[in-house]
């Protein structure tokens, strides 16, 4: 067994060691189905007011244009799994350095023949398997809307592509904040700061320039997951996640030689 | 005369303003079992932390098995093993599965890493835990499993910080047993409180007094009667 391999293993049996893994999963399994049944049973309703002819039959040529699985199911489950992931990704995330750092265990760790980069990257791996399986039940509500809007597999593998970029890259933002205390729930409480701080700068276009508003969204999460749920991939999408991820990564390697250098 | 094993040279840590050590120069030959003594605070976990590679010097040289201990690649860094004062371990897992990671953590691997695991078990009296959780384990076992974990790869360098502080005397005795038959050919740096463990463990002892050396010889030399004259009030004789 590889030191990087010895460290996944140990990192998810102390993860899954724990009763809150199996709380977030669950959690987010159910919150992921409530947050796609409530849109289907307004989409249903309205399918069925609009619809309705006072003769008791049905008249689906009646129905608007603006009531549309699209608009009323896909756009409202996505926006909302975003908003879930970052409620819930802090917590997977949290214990990853923090717990390490307040019992010690870094040093035995750093001792062990593992160098900081092989600890940052297997702690990484263990929370982005954990984020996946969360994601990989939630999938299953925006999948069935595409398949049920005859949208293809290409729309879909871009969702996926949406939420597994949100998910790893606040993934990396919560190690990021877990590297940096030794308090757990100040990273969780950090991670969702900056997660939200990240999520959408819509709010700062009446406050600043026009350019500095742009800027602002640029880095914002929310204008590159959306794209992405429509089935827009660019590179440039692609590229900000993953620079998320390597952005997380380098402090939460950098955080190994503030430890060593502290005063 | 071979390369020493750790070797110091106006070393000097500060955290803040107050110095931990204090342009410390050190020298611990390979093979050798060398005891840090000092009042509390004095600087030897600092010392040991250096040398594992966890602190940065603040100025100085620190070679350990001729390179600095602080290089970021593990491949580069010296080969080491370290138990900490107070075990630091995993409570939520089995003690064979502790010692598992940490043989697969040196790179040990398939039927190597078991045999390491299961000699490891036996050799610190840990057979009969080995599928209890750490977190279960009376404070004497954990001491035996990170001095197993320590000792897993067979380093050629064993750092170890108070290894029995707060345990009975049996297993007092038992640890002194493992750290002896762990000891030469390899190196063994131990910091200790514990005037009857240098004198029984240690071919030479060092004492530190506020980040300085202000004695280094054999335990017959260094702790005879008036022993704890060293800690206290200061006789600066450094005879090796």
């Amino acid at each position: 067994m590889t030191p990087f391999l010895a460290l996944v293993r140990l990192e998810l049996a102390v993860l899954f060691g724990s009763p809150l893994a199996y709380l977030t999963l669950t959690g987010f399994a159910g919150v992921s189905a409530l947050l796609f049944l409530e849109p289907l049973r307004v989409y249903n309703q309205l399918l069925f007011a609009y619809a309705s002819t006072n003769l008791g039959g049905f008249d689906t040529g009646a129905i608007p244009d603006s009531v549309n699985l699209w608009d009323t199911v896909f756009f409202p489950v996505m926006d909302s799994l975003g908003l879930t992931l970052l409620a819930a990704v802090p917590l997977v995330g949290m214990r990853s350095f923090a717990e390490d750092r307040a019992r010690g265990r870094d040093e035995l760790l750093l001792c062990s023949g593992l160098g900081p980069g092989a600890i940052v990257a297997a702690k990484f791996a263990v929370c982005a398997a954990t984020v996946l399986a969360m994601l990989a039940v939630a999938f299953v509500y925006p999948a069935a809307t595409l398949e049920r809007g005859d949208l293809g597999s290409a729309h879909l593998a871009a969702v996926f592509l949406a939420l597994a970029g949100l998910g790893l890259g606040l993934t990396a933002l919560a190690l990021a904040c877990s590297a940096l205390t030794e308090h757990q729930l100040v990273a969780a409480l950090c991670a969702w700061a900056l997660g939200f701080a990240l999520w959408d700068f819509g709010w700062a276009a009446p406050l600043t320039s026009e350019t500095v508003a742009r800027g602002l969204q640029a880095l914002a999460l929310r204008p590159r997951f959306a794209a992405l749920s429509e089935g827009l991939v660019s590179a440039a999408d692609l590229a900000y996640f993953a620079g998320l991820v390597a952005v997380g990564a380098a402090v939460a390697r950098a955080s190994f030689d503030l430890r060593r250098a502290r005063a | 005369m071979s390369a020493p094993a750790i070797e110091a040279r106006g070393l000097w840590r500060r955290f803040g303003r107050r110095a931990a050590l204090a342009d410390l120069d050190l020298r611990v030959e390979g093979g050798s079992v060398t005891g840090l003594l000092g009042a509390n605070g004095a600087g030897k976990t600092t010392l040991l932390r250096l040398v594992a590679g966890l602190l940065l010097p603040s100025a100085g040289e620190l070679l350990v098995g001729g390179v600095a201990p602080d290089r970021g690649d593990p491949a580069q860094r010296p080969r080491l093993g370290f138990a900490a004062e107070q075990a630091r371990l995993y409570p939520e897992l089995r003690v064979a599965g502790f010692l598992r990671f940490a043989a697969g953590a040196r790179g040990l691997r398939g039927a190597e890493a078991r045999q390491a695991v299961e000699e490891a078990l036996e050799r610190f009296g840990l057979e009969g835990v080995a599928r209890r959780t750490l977190g279960r384990c009376s404070q004497g076992m954990q001491q035996r499993a990170a001095l197993a974990q320590a000792c897993l790869g067979d380093p050629p360098l064993l750092l170890v910080d108070e290894p029995t502080a707060g345990l009975d005397p049996l297993q007092r005795d038992a640890v002194h047993a493992q750290l002896a038959e762990r000891s030469h050919p390899r190196t063994l740096l131990l910091c200790t409180h514990d005037l009857d463990e240098a004198r029984a463990l240690c071919d030479r002892v060092v004492v530190l007094r506020e980040g300085r050396c202000v004695a280094a010889g054999s335990p017959s030399q260094l702790l005879g009667g008036d022993a704890l004259a060293l800690f206290a009030d200061g006789r600066d004789e450094a005879t090796a």
